[in-house]
């Protein structure tokens, strides 16, 4: 079980970490006119470029460990007892989890279809 | 005193209310609601993006759904919320390290917590003000045409 002091430094470095590979997957939307880059041909040749699948897992996995932990602690903030800490510590890793395989899912589908 | 006795939980109501502390507790209240606003979108972001794998027509209307103007101030919203989430949070871990707080000293009238300093403040007011101008930027290129 990690300590709570841990748990802190997770999240300030996948927080960190998560504004350098956010800034990377903005300015794909930028190195071309905004809606041509969010055209379906231009998208799914961003999922087929190898780096750029491995950095939106990257994103994927930084800010949902970030992102649900930070829901842990504003929960855990309002309430504090056993087994509200349980009970909130299980939900946001179940939906931490879900929300990393679905995201997965889609890069590994959409990477998949160059091979089509 | 009995600890059941003690009934000083305000629960969401203590945590809203960012009247009794100053700015810090603006700033407090506002990395907590951005945080919550960024991850329903990223959330709903995820979704989005998941109409890639049926194909062209799933994603055109996936597109029509969300390139609106009212998808297009919903992003900008999200663009504010994360700039300001992300300078604010580095001023904290510098605060949670201890850069930029105040020596400790003795209490005198009126009591201004040295902790509270100016460069802490001024770092609120720096993030408040990068996420309104990143907000600025996301609108000329939301809404300035190409």
């Amino acid at each position: 079980m990690l300590k709570e002091s841990q748990i802190m430094k997770i999240h300030y470095m996948t927080g960190i970490a998560a504004l350098f590979v956010v800034a990377v997957h903005i300015l794909m939307r930028l190195v071309m006119p905004y809606n041509l880059s969010l055209e379906y041909d231009n998208v799914i040749l961003n999922y087929h470029n190898l780096p750029y699948a491995v950095l939106l897992e990257s994103i994927l996995v930084l800010i949902a460990i970030h992102g649900f932990n930070g829901l842990r602690i504003i929960l855990l903030e309002m309430r504090q007892s056993r087994g509200w800490e349980g009970f909130v510590t299980v939900v946001t890793i179940a939906a931490m989890m879900g929300v990393i395989a679905y995201g997965t899912r889609t890069i590994i589908v959409a990477n998949g279809l160059s091979l089509g | 005193m009995e600890v059941a006795d003690r009934n000083n939980r305000e629960g969401l109501k203590g945590w809203l209310n960012p009247g009794r502390y100053g700015w810090e507790r603006v700033s407090y209240w506002l990395q907590r609601l951005t945080g919550v606003g960024l991850l329903a979108y990223f959330v709903g972001h995820v979704y989005e993006t998941s109409s890639l794998t049926q194909g062209i027509d799933a994603w055109n209307a996936m597109l029509e759904l969300t390139q609106t103007p009212l998808g297009h101030l919903i992003l900008l919203l999200v663009i504010g919320m994360s700039t300001f989430h992300s300078a604010n949070g580095i001023r904290l871990i510098f605060a949670e390290g201890g850069k930029g707080l105040g020596k400790p000293g003795r209490p005198d009238y009126p009591y201004d917590a040295v902790s509270l300093n100016y460069r802490q403040k001024s770092g609120i007011w720096i993030a408040l003000i990068l996420a309104a101008v990143a907000m600025l930027y996301g609108a000329s290129v939301l809404f300035g045409g190409e």
